[in-house]
């Protein structure tokens, strides 16, 4: 029990030099830590609590442990409330941890109690959630799994601009783990551990199932974005089967989102664009087929491909393309038509003759959803044949209108300044500062030659 | 959907170039009923050359009111020179309309002697150009080359023609040759219907370094051709700004190709059909040199007095009027139905400009007279004159929408404010997205991530696995 108290003493010790200067804390942490990872290996079996040992602790039950045990609620507690600089320097061990928590939740199958979990140790971790780990693809699976999209949102919503990456030549200024960091990128590094080793599937099945969260709440915009991620990534000779499913779910997404084949990122390489169009022939078809503006066409062509849609699980979104048809259809006669009768509606709608009664209720629904701007006029001249007059195009309620485009556009500024922020990042990662592009461009005029910066991402600045 | 325009269903088979068309056009183009305007006589009268050949032809196999007067020309006209095919090809025409008539069957013996005469002509001077070739004198070597031409020109045979002429660059000596030249290489392109050749000779021609006073002679006549085949591959606005820029002197100079009441026709018409109100008034009824050439056509002149004031109806009446003379003009027919349909487009376009709403029985009055005698509802969603405005707005001609409860084109209101408003916000977001994925670009290849073929991995087709790629490769 010495052990214990030497422990406790060590840590305690700690806790009360708050107030010493970053470079004396860092040393001392790694101390502390150096010294538990050494009594790891000596099989020294304590428990302690707030910081990083007790995670090897909990490790060490992991098979008594669920939901329901003692520790699940140790580690919740622990998950909920550690010091986000404290475990910079135990990422291995965080890491470890929530991957536990994952996977026991998963295996009392109660995904969302680990999703809670893992969603909130990530945010303490690292607020601006801007660096990739393997935590992130573990987060969305589970909220994949428990169907609880919107838990999922704090940390989709926040965007990925960095790998952890191995800062291999010093920096210019010794910066110690636990100062105060502008870029999370330069305490998240290979060298923590704080995410497993990461391939190129992790990052592409994240941005997938990202967007698929996205689908499930039918933010149709994000999900495009996010499935743009993974079609256009950078990719030697081959392609990933993740791109081409992502690119069939972009397809439907496009339709649903824009009411036209979305081209892909002008990024993307074209060969790999390609490769999309050979392989995901039935969507382009049928994305064509919805250009065209024939329902009856649409429908033949669903029916004809069924099995391609239930084989690649996309059913869901085919059906609803065929929702969508209809009402970007009356949408788009809106711009033609200021007011015209509903049985000229349906004769614009549908080719072949169908009774009034039908477009009548779905319509009606179109209006009452908002998704169409306009009024049900009966007539009496046109007896049996309600008049669908479009409001004029901008003639809606202005105050609202307004407050809420002027939060969308704050919205979208904040996430401009986020970026620029990492962008930053991203050329000090990358040595790009001004008077290297500076330089890189007159050996461009003097060699006069093409060849372009190495790094590929310096014609981003 | 032009109710208006009874011939729209015209020759529709624009891309058909001269000489095709000129074979096959017995069969395939819709005769021209109405009848049109002009004396046969005194139009064929303005033209000299192998063009009267055509021009009659033409007619003779489209208007069947004047065909078989004007195969008979054209029989006739073959007959003086020395083009047997030709002669043939009108004599078969010419049986199908009138099998009775005593030109409709074959002089064999014309036909035989021709025959013999052409060929023996054709070696005597591909003889006497060996001859010339073996002297190693320029100049007789570049007149041997043109004789050969000329003749093969006259006999009908245009490809030898054209490659005759060109092999004359090279003994061309002085800028006059190469001048004379050229103008004989775009004659045959014109005739032969190959307008990307006649551009690149005009193009020649322009740069070609001949004393100013040559030049100035020769400038209408380059420009004409150049307006001519900028006509033909549909680039109106340019044939229109060429044909307006036709020196006034060009007179009958090259009415082998084209007379100045064409240049006023064809420009006339490219003008209406390409420019708006203020363009047409400065550049064509304004203009000291056009003004020369309109005076030959006034009708050309009040249609486009009549669009610029305003005057629709008026103005698509006359050239309802003339449409049947367009299509047996040789160079027109194949544009006026698009011609026709541009300028009836614009009429409507810029009718609407003044209004903010419109009711469609004023305007059908004015686009589709027809209908609105003929349909019980003329501004019915099924009526042809709707359609035409459905499709037009659909194209983004028309900023305008239709209300059919109250009978309206109503033109669409920008809100400037939101319109700025939705803009920066699209634009705000695209940036982003553009943004994001371009700095995650950067990090995947600086973290080494991007996908590439793993080692020592069989194909694996599951999810998450990856396949050589097959389709893909090249």
């Amino acid at each position: 029990m010495t052990l214990l108290s030497d422990i406790i003493s060590a840590s305690a010790h700690l806790h009360r030099s708050n107030h010493l200067n970053s470079d004396e804390y860092d040393r001392r942490i790694r101390e502390l830590v150096e010294y538990f990872r050494r009594l790891q290996t000596t099989k020294a079996l304590e428990s302690f609590a707030n910081d990083e040992s007790f995670l090897d602790i909990l490790s060490r039950f992991s098979s008594g442990y669920s939901p329901s045990g003692k520790l699940w609620t140790r580690a919740a507690h622990f998950l909920a409330s550690f010091d986000g600089v404290q475990v910079r320097y135990a990422g291995r061990e965080w890491r470890l941890l929530v991957e536990l928590v994952g996977q026991a939740s998963l295996a009392a199958s109660t995904p969302l109690l680990g999703a809670t979990l893992v969603k909130d140790a990530m945010l303490r971790l690292d607020p601006s959630c801007a660096v990739f780990t393997s935590s992130h693809l573990l987060l969305v699976r589970l909220c994949l799994q428990a169907k609880a999209y919107s838990s999922a949102l704090p940390v989709l919503n926040k965007q990925i601009c960095h790998f952890p990456i191995s800062l291999g030549r010093p920096s210019s200024e010794p910066s110690v783990l636990c100062a105060d960091h502008g870029s999370s990128v330069s305490f998240m590094t290979e060298a923590s551990e704080v995410s497993s080793k990461i391939s190129y599937r992790d990052y592409l099945q994240y941005f997938l199932y990202g967007g698929m969260v996205y689908m499930a709440l039918k933010e149709w915009r994000k999900a495009l974005h996010f499935l743009g991620i993974v079609i256009s990534m950078p990719s030697t000779s081959s392609v990933s089967l993740i791109m081409v499913e992502a690119y069939k779910k972009w397809v439907l997404v496009g339709l649903l989102e824009k009411g036209k084949l979305c081209p892909p990122p002008s990024i993307t390489t074209p060969h790999v664009v390609k490769v999309y169009q050979s392989l995901a022939r039935p969507y382009i078809i049928l994305a064509h087929t919805f250009e065209r503006g024939d329902l009856k066409k649409l429908n033949a062509e669903i029916d004809a491909a069924m099995g391609v849609w239930s084989a690649d699980k996309n059913l869901g979104l085919v059906a609803q393309v065929v929702a969508v048809f209809f009402s970007q259809t009356v949408i788009k006669l809106g711009k033609t038509f200021a007011a015209l009768t509903m049985a000229d509606l349906s004769k614009q709608v549908f080719p072949s003759p169908v009774c009034a009664e039908v477009t009548g209720p779905a319509v009606s629904s179109l209006i009452m959803s908002r998704a169409l701007n306009a009024t049900l006029v009966q007539t009496k001249d046109h007896a049996g044949s309600s008049m669908l007059r479009f409001s004029s195009i901008h003639s809606l309620p202005r105050l609202s209108h307004e407050l809420d485009l002027q939060s969308q556009l704050k919205q979208e500024m904040k996430l401009m300044e986020t970026l620029v922020i990492n962008l930053g990042a991203t050329n000090i990662n990358l040595g790009l500062s001004d008077e290297y592009v500076d330089s890189l461009h007159k050996g461009q005029v003097w060699s006069g030659s093409s060849e372009v910066n190495p790094t590929g991402g310096g014609n981003w600045t | 959907m032009d109710t208006t325009l009874p011939d729209a269903s015209g020759p529709s088979r624009a891309d058909m170039d001269t000489a095709a068309l000129e074979a096959t056009a017995a069969i395939t183009t819709p005769r021209a009923r109405s009848p049109p305007k002009f004396d046969l006589d005194t139009y064929i009268a303005n033209y000299t050359g192998r063009t009267r050949y055509d021009r009659l032809y033409l007619i003779g196999t489209c208007s069947p009111l004047l065909s078989t007067d004007a195969l008979k020309a054209a029989i006739a006209e073959a007959k003086t020179s020395k083009d047997v095919s030709r002669y043939e090809r009108a004599v078969r025409a010419l049986a199908d309309v009138a099998p009775n008539d005593p030109d409709a069957s074959l002089d064999a013996a014309w036909v035989q002697e021709t025959n013999r005469y052409v060929q023996t002509q054709t070696e005597r001077l591909e003889h006497e150009l060996r001859g010339y070739k073996n002297n190693l004198i320029k100049e007789s070597i570049r007149m041997g080359h043109e004789d050969l031409g000329n003749h093969h020109y006259e006999t009908g045979d245009l490809a030898a023609a054209s490659k005759a002429y060109s092999r004359m660059r090279d003994y061309c000596t002085t800028p006059n040759h190469i001048t004379s030249m050229l103008f004989k290489m775009v004659n045959v392109a014109t005739e032969r219907g190959d307008w990307m050749s006649v551009q690149s000779n005009v193009h020649r021609l322009r740069n070609s370094q001949s004393k100013p006073e040559d030049a100035a002679k020769n400038l209408s006549k380059i420009s004409a051709a150049s307006a001519l085949s900028q006509m033909h591959q549909g680039s109106y606005l340019e044939a229109a700004n060429s044909f307006l820029s036709v020196p006034p002197d060009l007179g009958d100079t090259y009415n082998e190709v084209i007379t100045p009441n064409d240049v006023a026709v064809y420009g006339g018409l490219c003008a209406l059909a390409s420019m708006n109100r203020d363009e047409l008034q400065k550049n064509v009824l304004d203009s000291q040199t056009f003004r020369n050439f309109l005076e030959l056509e006034p009708h050309i002149r009040r249609a486009i007095t009549f669009f610029c004031n305003f005057k629709f109806r008026q103005c698509l009446d006359i050239l309802e009027a003339y449409r049947p003379d367009y299509l047996l003009d040789i160079h027109l027919q194949r544009h006026i139905p698009q011609l026709y349909k541009r300028i009836r487009t614009k009429s409507i376009e810029q009718y609407m400009i003044p209004f903010s709403r419109v009711t469609l029985d004023s305007m059908a009055k004015i686009f589709a007279p027809t209908v609105v005698g003929g349909e019980a509802r003329p501004t019915d969603i099924s009526s042809p004159f709707v359609q035409e405005l459905v499709g037009l707005i659909q194209d983004g001609v028309l900023n305008a929408r239709i209300d059919l409860e109250k009978g309206l084109l109503v033109s669409n209101q920008i809100d400037l404010r939101a319109e700025v408003q939705r803009t920066t916000l699209e634009s705000l977001r695209e940036f982003n997205e553009e943004a994001h994925l371009r700095i995650l670009h950067a990090a995947v290849l600086q973290a080494g991530l991007d996908v590439k073929p793993e080692k020592g991995e069989g194909p694996g087709l599951g999810k998450g696995g990856r396949f050589p790629r097959g389709p893909g490769r090249d």
